[in-house]
Parts: structure tokens; C-alpha cells; sequence
């Protein structure tokens, strides 16, 4: 992963021209007329101007203020580790009348050994009926040559026309599916979107990024090669998430689905029950993996967020269990959820020993889960392998919290060897750090579109 | 392909993944500069980009007689105050001290080399090692071949996971004590275990030179002696020997800078395009082109080769001493701070087009550049008056300071008349990409734990080297051609100027 983004801004941006009421063209004669001051005013009088540099163009579409005031700031951050050309639009939605409110401004860097960088922020107001046709509106304020990422902060209008319009101007589309409004049926319109997009056209999801530290814990384990043969004889995988209802289930099913996806598994049934918990049993082979899912509560994860992931399984005679936990330094018990911890006491205040018994827990908590039909009967009342949510969840509360940095420990036990643990740190995982990787790594993720195909099957199921 | 070959399917899509496989990294000169310096907070930052695995260990090794606890605080002084990134993180420096361990080792003695082979076994079995181990020599070049004949004494160069030893330049002094070496780490471990390290090139700016020629098509057909006219190369430093003058007195700037950076910028730009990004790829074509040099023997050396010697002068603006002058050099010392060379390359892309190299000290800047000089256009269609003022086309790639590509044409001035003027169209990387490089440490370290030895330098490339600069080397002893000198802040010795007078050209001025 590209190092994280540390830049601090300084100062606000200096607002160079705002106008209300006006046309496209007037935003554009003034974005060019602020350039030209600009290369004027670097190169002296003597000297040539020197060249502008872009290494893309990122349009972010906002609904509210605070969606407005995010992209700016993280076209701001973006701005100050690569030349880019931003364009932020807002849709109000309501308002009327002719013309656009645009305000133009402007950051600039000064590398110590390189001549000054300018990086202009436009952002637009619209409203009416142009708010249908971003793509014609931004096209262009478009940087010949660069990819445009079209960055849709909320819930993307899949299925709708407007989408496919904007979809037409540029490279990739990213979104964020942990601010899904109704994530169960973005997911689906999603899923649909794969299967239809132009084969130009990249498809990048934030929380999927998000989800890379714990793809590669999970891969780490199994790279050396004498580990190999244990990825055919996985036989369980348990993952705790955050927040209760099926659209905070998206991050541990595309862990399943990545996982599915890359080993095969084909998918036999699944079910969930209250509290959070889904069970699914796949195909392996000749072999059975148990997929368990359960709610934790943790305060300080966002719903959805994953809190720990485990996979056991035996290989050529010897047992193998990963255990990767998030922030294991926060309460990893929390009230709530006392039970298990008085059937494996600790034997002491050392945090290690915390761990490994909750993680013991867990354990012997699967083992209860081992009979699917007979846990979703006793879990739902309802006949095995039926219950679905009546409705979906819509969630109106912040679902990405600010502070991202993580904690995870990973806990290894191979055969009847002591645990090995190991603790790694991963950096902030902001939005503007997960948007220049992109821009690093590129958005035709094919990994990415396989899991999400698998992960909504699962989704589908339960 | 047996199971456990195949690549890993979870690592798929994973961009940038490059994990190491558990193993035990044992440093020789463990309590020592470049250990504290480079080695320990290069892998502090892996830890930090978690890229070191579960298990991974570091296990110290020196004649100071220190406990774990002491070489843990020792190496957390030296990553706070080393490492390239600031602040430390708590948490993952805490889980790094973890992983260290110390055994003192007198190399001279078996039974300290079987001490840690034990302990070595030890950290095996607590820490799933499946006995991969990696023996770093961060001790004096004369040091290598002991430790690895002890390594074998003591078994411990076999048995299952790998066995990699990593040597430091300068690998011998000449090609005949270079193969020596190469014959003792050959008798303990294969060539492909074998990893030398020069540490310039995991350079980022050093291997963009690669990314620029074979990353792009618009250059690579106007890449031969049907366009280039000349090529020339500058390593240049401000800074005298400061603290090295035993060391640099014995090797000069010859074989300090020449033998390794400067070849290795000639093999970058002259070297055909390899197949892939690959150890064996990339350092056979490195190799060809180094063996395509044509040797400078006899008179040639007198005629293609230019060495001086810094004296008193001015750099940036400061008073500095002569060479002669500087702690732990001789009085009357020949040793040469300076060196240029006339090089052919005797292959169908670059016959007849020289190479100038010139690397010194006391120079008026620090630059590292490559710059490709290209022939004048055939007909001088705006007649010659119109392009007095037009130098011919060039691409300068610079290496450092200020990373970047630019290319020298010419442009109409505006005005009635036609005039044509020089331009320069200049890229510099930090106005595209204004985040900070890893250091060449953290990206070797990591290739030699993976088993990437691209970046690496091979025994055949190494003996290319000294194989070109032993003649030059032994008539520069006897006093041909004799030592010029330069005043501290000068582009070296009258010589070198006439070097490329002789030729019809002139020098670049960084």
C-alpha cells in the first residue's frame, strides 16, 4: 500500500473567483485566466513558464454540506501529493432557477528542489435540470489525457440513467460502500453494474481498499511455502463486524467472497439469525468450510467495520488456526458479552492472556454453531435455510468514523507449538490516502469484482 | 507445479505485496555504523509497512559483549534517531525490540559461531522459522570471507529453509582479490544466495532510469549510434572524504565511484532491453554490455583517461582544504579525487558513440546526471545563421538532486524573422509525484528476504568491472597519466576539459 498520507494543510485555500448565476463558460474563462496569472507570475520575467503537471482529474459528487466540505478538503490533500484537477459538484436539490454558483480555489505547493505546484478546486452548485447531466456539465473542465476518477460520496443512483451519463466521461467510478443508504440494495445494483459496465470504465470501492490490510494479514500467513498446502485445508472462518443488521454484513462478506472467490469454494447454503449471526457452509472439494459471521459490539469501530477474522483448518496432519484482531488493545469483552469470559478466565491481567482467552471464546463459540439447521431453527423459529429481513435496513447515522488508524494482532498456532504473536500497525486509512492508491494502482480490479459477485451471493442467501 | 509453488491465490490483486518469508536476519556488526545507521531502521519502516511476517527475527552479531536488553535499547537510540520516518510509532517499534535478540560473536572463534547456531534453532522452533536464515555483513570488506567460512564450520549454512549471505561494496579491490571472494562465498553458499549490495541501486531514481527507457516506446528507437552522438555521465560531490581518509587514500575515486556507481549508470543506459524485470534478465544484459566495453590498455589509458587531484579552493562559497591536507591522508599522496574516462561500447547499438565518464570530490555541486547528447539535425534547413543559437538535441536524466528528465530542442523566437533558440522541456518528478522515496535499504532488505536479487550485483558483474578498471588502475600507480590537479570547486583538472576538447565536444555543465 502507497504510504499514507500525512500532508497537514496549513491555511484555507485562496478563493480566486466565485460567481452565482453563471454559465459553464464563464468558470472556465476564469479557471484559465487564474492559470495564466499563475504560470505568469512563477516564471519572472525572463524565464520560460513552467510546464503544469496533472496526474488526474477527480469529480466528486455531493449531497449535503458536509459531503461538500469532505471533498474539498480531500481534493485539498490530494492536491498537495499530486498535481490534480478538482471539480466538486453539490446537487441542491430543490432549488431552481438558471445557471450555476461556482467557486474557484486555489492551493499551491512549493517543493523545496521543484518549481510551484497550483492546484485549483472548482466547485459547483447545481440545481434543476442540469443536476441530471453531470457528465455533459464537467466534461469540459476535463485534463486531456489523465484518467477521471468520478468520485460519488454518497449512495450512487445505480440503475438510473443519470448515472450511466456521468459514467460515459470517465475511467472509474468510486464510491464507498460502507456509506451505502441501503446498502443491501446498492450492493445488488452494484453486483448488476459489474456485468454491464464499458470495459474501460474502473469500478473502485473505498471500503473494499479499506479491506486490504486484513487481505493481506490473511495472505501473509499462507506465503511461505511451506504453508501452502494448508489454504486446501481450510475448514472454518469466523468474522466479527460491527453493528447488527444485514448491510453492516458487506465487509465480512466480501472477505468471504475474496476468500471464495480465489479458493474456489462454491457456495452450499446459508442463513442468518438475530444478533447479527450468519452461518454458510461451502464446497471445497471433497471438504466443508463453515462460514460463521457474528455482531460484536465494539464502540469504538463504525458498523460494518470488521473487529476479527479467523480461519482453522488441518493440512497434511497438522492443525492451523489464524486469529487477526482489530485494536486488540481496546476492551476486547465488552459488558454485554460477559459469558465466555468466566468459562475461560484469563489467569491474570496480562493482555495476552485477554486475548487468547477471548479468542479460546470465540472458538468454543463456533463449536456451538456447528449444527446450522438445528442454530437457525433455535436462532429464527423459522425453517432452515428461509429467514430473510423483511425490510431493508437504512441507517441514518455517520457510518465512517475520522480516526482510522488500526491495531491489528495476529495470533498463530500451528500444531501444538505456543501461539506466535505479532502486532502491525495500519496507517490512516483516510479517504484522500485511499483515493491516491487508487490512482497509484488503478480501478480495474478484476480480484475486486469477483468478490463482490461472490459476496452478494452470499448476501442473496441470507 | 507442486502445491506449495504455485503462487499464493489470496495474494492476488494485492498490489505492491511483497512480504518477506519468515526467517532470521542475523546482523555481523550488530553494535556497528551502518547497522545503526541503515540496517536497523530500514527494517523498523518494513515493520512498520508491514511487510516483515510473524516471526520474522533479527538476531545481532558482534564482538561487544552486550545483552538483549542493551542491543534492543541500543537499536531503538539508533531508529529514533535514524529512521526516515518520523515520528516512531510506539507500537510498532515495541513489537520490532521484540523480535531482537543479540549473541556476541568473535569471528575469529567456532564455538561463538555454534552459540548462535543455537540460538538460531532456538528461534526456530518459537517462532515457526522453518529455518530460513539471511547472514548480513555489516563488518569490514576483509571480514566477509572469515564469517563465511565459519558460517560452514559451524553448519550453519545448510539444513532446510534458505541460506543467503548479503556482502557490502566494495567487493575486492581488484578483480583478482574480487574473485578470491567470489570463490570463498561460493564454496559456502550458490551464487544465487550470494547477495552483494550496492546500495545506489535501490535507489527509486536509479532504477527510474530503467522505467524511462523500457517503460516507454518514444525513446528507445532513437536509443542508438544512429541518433546519439555522445553520452556523457557526471557523479559529482561538493563534500571532500570527510572522515574516510584511510579508507579513500587506499581506493581513490576510481575505484570508490567509478568501478561501481558510474559502471553501473553506464550498464543501465547502454544495456539492451531484458526480457522481463528479473534477476537473470536484468543483470545478463548488465553483463553484456559491461563486457562490450572495449578495455583501455596501453596508450589508450594515457589518451581516454583523466585523474586528478583536489587542492585548496572555494565550495559554495567556503574555504576548503587540499586532499593532501585531510586527516589520515598521506602528505605526498597520488591518490587520484578525480577520475575521467573515454568509454566504447563495442556493440551494433553503440559503435562509435563514446562514453564520458567523470566522477569526483570538491566538485562545485553534488549532481549525478546522464546526459544523451544527439547528432545535429543532417540538413540545416533554416540555414545556419537562423541556428547559431541551437545546440543539439539532448535528454538529460537527472539522478539527483532534483529527480527528473529534460529535453533540450529548439523553438522559433518569436519575431518576424525565423531564429531558432535552445529550449529546454523540463519534467521533475516532485512536481508529479511530491511523496517521499523509500530508502534504498528498506526496498534491498526486502528483495533479498523475498529472494529478488535483481537489484543486486552478480559475480560476473562484478568481475566485468574490475576486469575495465584493473589496467587503469595499475598505469595510473605508475604515474600515467600523471595527476592534475584542481582547486576545491572546480570541474577537475585542466585534463579533463581537453579529454573532450580532443573530440570536438565539451562537457555539460550540470
Amino acid at each position: 500500500m502507497a504510504p499514507a498520507v500525512t500532508t497537514t494543510l496549513k491555511d484555507e485555500p485562496e478563493l480566486m473567483w466565485h460567481g452565482d448565476g453563471v454559465k459553464m463558460a464563464e468558470v472556465l474563462e476564469a479557471l484559465n485566466r487564474i492559470r495564466a496569472d499563475f504560470a505568469r507570475a512563477e516564471a519572472g520575467d525572463h524565464e520560460h513558464a513552467h510546464p503544469r503537471n496533472c496526474v488526474m482529474t477527480l469529480v466528486a459528487v455531493s449531497a449535503t454540506q458536509a459531503e461538500e466540505r469532505r471533498a474539498q478538503r480531500t481534493c485539498r490533500i490530494i492536491g498537495a501529493q499530486h498535481p490534480a484537477q478538482s471539480i466538486v459538484i453539490r446537487e441542491e436539490v430543490g432549488a431552481h432557477g438558471h445557471g450555476l454558483n461556482a467557486w474557484i480555489v486555489t492551493d499551491i505547493q512549493r517543493p523545496s528542489m521543484a518549481s510551484a505546484v497550483e492546484c485549483e478546486i472548482v466547485t459547483l452548485h447545481i440545481h434543476g435540470a442540469a443536476a441530471d447531466h453531470i457528465g455533459p456539465l464537467v466534461d469540459p473542465l476535463l485534463v486531456s489525457g489523465v484518467p477521471t476518477y468520478l468520485w460519488w460520496m454518497g449512495t450512487p443512483p445505480f440503475g438510473k440513467g443519470e448515472l450511466h451519463e456521468a459514467l460515459r466521461i470517465c475511467d472509474a467510478l468510486v464510491f464507498d460502500s460502507s456509506r451505502f443508504e441501503e446498502p443491501y440494495h446498492a450492493l445488488r445494483g452494484l453486483s448488476k453494474l459489474i456485468t454491464i459496465a464499458h470495459e474501460r470504465l474502473g469500478l473502485a470501492d473505498l471500503q473494499w481498499s479499506r479491506l486490504r490490510a486484513w487481505r493481506e494479514s490473511l495472505a501473509q500467513f499462507f506465503t511461505p511455502f511451506d504453508r501452502r498446502p494448508f489454504l486446501a485445508g481450510i475448514s472454518e472462518l469466523g468474522i466479527d463486524y460491527a453493528g447488527d443488521g444485514r448491510g453492516n454484513r458487506i465487509g465480512a462478506a466480501f472477505i468471504t467472497g475474496w476468500m471464495a472467490a480465489a479458493l474456489g469454494w462454491k457456495l452450499q447454503r446459508a442463513a442468518a439469525g438475530p444478533g447479527g449471526i450468519v452461518a454458510a457452509y461451502y464446497r471445497a472439494g471433497q471438504r466443508t468450510v463453515e462460514v460463521h459471521f457474528r455482531s460484536v459490539r465494539k464502540e469504538h469501530l463504525a458498523p460494518g467495520e470488521l473487529s476479527a477474522v479467523r480461519v482453522a483448518g488441518t493440512a497434511g496432519g497438522m492443525t492451523f488456526r489464524l486469529s487477526v484482531q482489530r485494536d486488540p488493545e481496546r476492551p476486547p469483552i465488552p459488558p454485554a458479552e460477559p459469558a465466555y469470559q468466566t468459562m475461560h478466565p484469563t489467569g491474570g491481567e496480562d493482555e495476552a492472556g485477554i486475548e487468547l482467552a477471548s479468542r479460546r471464546a470465540e472458538w468454543h463459540r463456533e463449536v456451538l454453531h456447528e449444527n446450522l439447521d438445528s442454530l437457525h431453527h433455535t436462532a429464527t423459529g423459522d425453517p432452515p435455510g428461509e429467514s430473510r429481513p423483511r425490510h431493508p435496513v437504512v441507517f441514518t447515522r455517520e457510518r465512517r468514523r475520522t480516526d482510522t488508524a488500526q491495531v491489528f494482532l495476529t495470533i498463530i498456532e500451528i500444531g501444538e507449538s505456543a501461539p506466535l504473536r505479532h502486532v502491525q500497525q495500519v496507517e490512516h486509512q483516510d479517504e484522500a490516502t485511499l483515493l491516491l492508491d487508487l490512482l497509484a494502482t488503478g480501478t480495474h480490479d478484476s480480484v475486486f469484482n469477483r468478490s463482490l459477485l461472490r459476496a452478494f451471493e452470499l448476501m442473496r442467501k441470507v | 507445479m507442486k502445491v506449495e509453488e504455485a503462487p499464493n491465490p489470496l495474494a492476488e490483486g494485492l498490489h505492491d505485496y511483497r512480504v518477506a518469508d519468515t526467517a532470521v536476519m542475523v546482523i555481523f556488526g550488530a553494535t556497528g555504523d551502518l547497522s545503526g545507521r541503515k540496517l536497523l531502521p530500514a527494517l523498523y519502516n518494513l515493520a512498520k509497512q508491514r511487510s516483515l511476517p510473524a516471526g520474522f527475527a533479527v538476531v545481532g552479531a558482534a564482538m561487544s559483549d552486550v545483552t538483549d536488553d542493551a542491543f534492543r535499547k541500543l537499536a531503538s537510540e539508533k531508529i529514533h534517531q535514524f529512521s526516515r520516518t518520523k515520528p516512531i510509532d510506539d507500537r510498532v517499534l515495541e513489537a520490532f525490540l521484540s523480535s531482537l535478540s543479540y549473541v556476541k560473536v568473535d569471528f575469529s572463534k567456532l564455538d561463538d559461531f555454534r552459540a548462535l547456531a543455537q540460538r538460531l534453532q532456538e528461534l526456530d522452533s518459537s517462532r515457526h522459522i522453518p529455518g530460513n536464515r539471511i547472514f548480513y555483513c555489516a563488518t569490514p570488506p576483509p571480514t566477509y570471507q572469515t564469517i563465511a567460512l565459519q558460517l560452514q564450520a559451524a553448519a550453519l549454512n545448510t539444513g532446510g529453509g534458505f541460506h543467503r549471505i548479503v556482502v557490502e561494496k566494495p567487493f575486492g579491490s581488484d578483480l583478482n582479490s574480487a574473485r578470491e571472494l567470489t570463490q570463498t562465498l561460493q564454496k559456502v553458499f550458490p551464487e544465487n544466495s550470494v547477495y552483494r549490495i550496492d546500495h545506489y541501486l535501490g535507489k527509486e531514481t536509479v532504477q527510474n532510469i530503467l522505467a524511462f527507457r523500457f517503460a516507454n516506446s518514444i525513446f528507445e528507437p532513437v536509443w542508438n549510434a544512429n541518433l546519439i552522438d555522445s553520452v556523457q555521465i557526471t557523479v559529482a560531490e561538493e563534500i571532500g572524504i570527510e572522515q574516510r581518509g584511510a579508507y579513500y587514500d587506499q581506493a581513490g575515486a576510481l575505484r570508490d565511484i567509478v568501478q561501481n556507481h558510474a559502471l553501473q549508470l553506464v550498464a543501465l543506459t547502454a544495456m539492451e532491453p531484458p526480457l522481463a524485470f528479473d534477476a537473470t534478465a536484468v543483470r545478463d544484459e548488465k553483463v553484456k554490455v559491461l563486457r562490450a566495453v572495449r578495455p583501455l590498455l596501453g596508450d589508450d589509458i594515457a589518451k581516454s583517461t583523466v585523474r586528478g587531484q583536489y587542492t585548496k579552493g572555494w565550495v559554495l562559497g567556503e574555504q576548503v582544504i587540499g586532499y593532501c591536507d585531510e586527516k589520515n591522508v598521506a602528505p605526498d599522496s597520488q591518490t587520484e579525487t578525480f577520475a575521467a574516462l573515454r568509454l566504447s561500447i563495442d556493440n551494433w547499438r553503440w559503435a562509435g558513440v563514446p562514453f564520458y565518464v567523470r566522477a569526483g570530490k570538491r566538485l562545485p555541486k553534488s549532481v549525478t546526471e546522464i546526459r544523451v547528447q544527439f547528432k545535429r539535425p543532417p540538413h540545416l534547413t533554416f540555414g545556419r545563421e537562423a541556428m547559431q543559437e541551437v545546440d543539439p538535441n539532448a535528454i538529460t536524466l537527472r539522478i539527483q538532486p532534483e529527480e527528473g528528465i529534460s529535453l533540450k530542442f529548439g523553438a522559433k523566437v518569436p519575431s518576424a524573422g525565423l531564429r531558432i533558440r535552445s529550449v529546454n522541456m523540463d519534467f521533475q518528478y516532485l512536481t508529479s509525484f511530491l511523496v517521499e522515496a523509500p530508502e534504498a535499504y528498506e526496498r534491498l532488505l526486502l528483495d533479498c528476504m523475498i529472494g529478488d536479487p535483481t537489484l543486486f550485483t552478480r559475480a560476473d558483474e562484478v568481475e566485468a568491472a574490475w576486469h575495465l578498471i584493473d589496467p587503469i588502475e595499475e598505469s595510473w600507480r605508475n604515474g600515467v597519466p600523471p595527476l592534475g590537479m584542481y582547486p576545491g570547486g572546480a570541474w577537475g583538472p585542466e585534463a579533463a576539459t581537453m579529454l573532450l576538447q580532443a573530440d570536438g565536444r565539451e562537457w555539460h555543465r550540470p
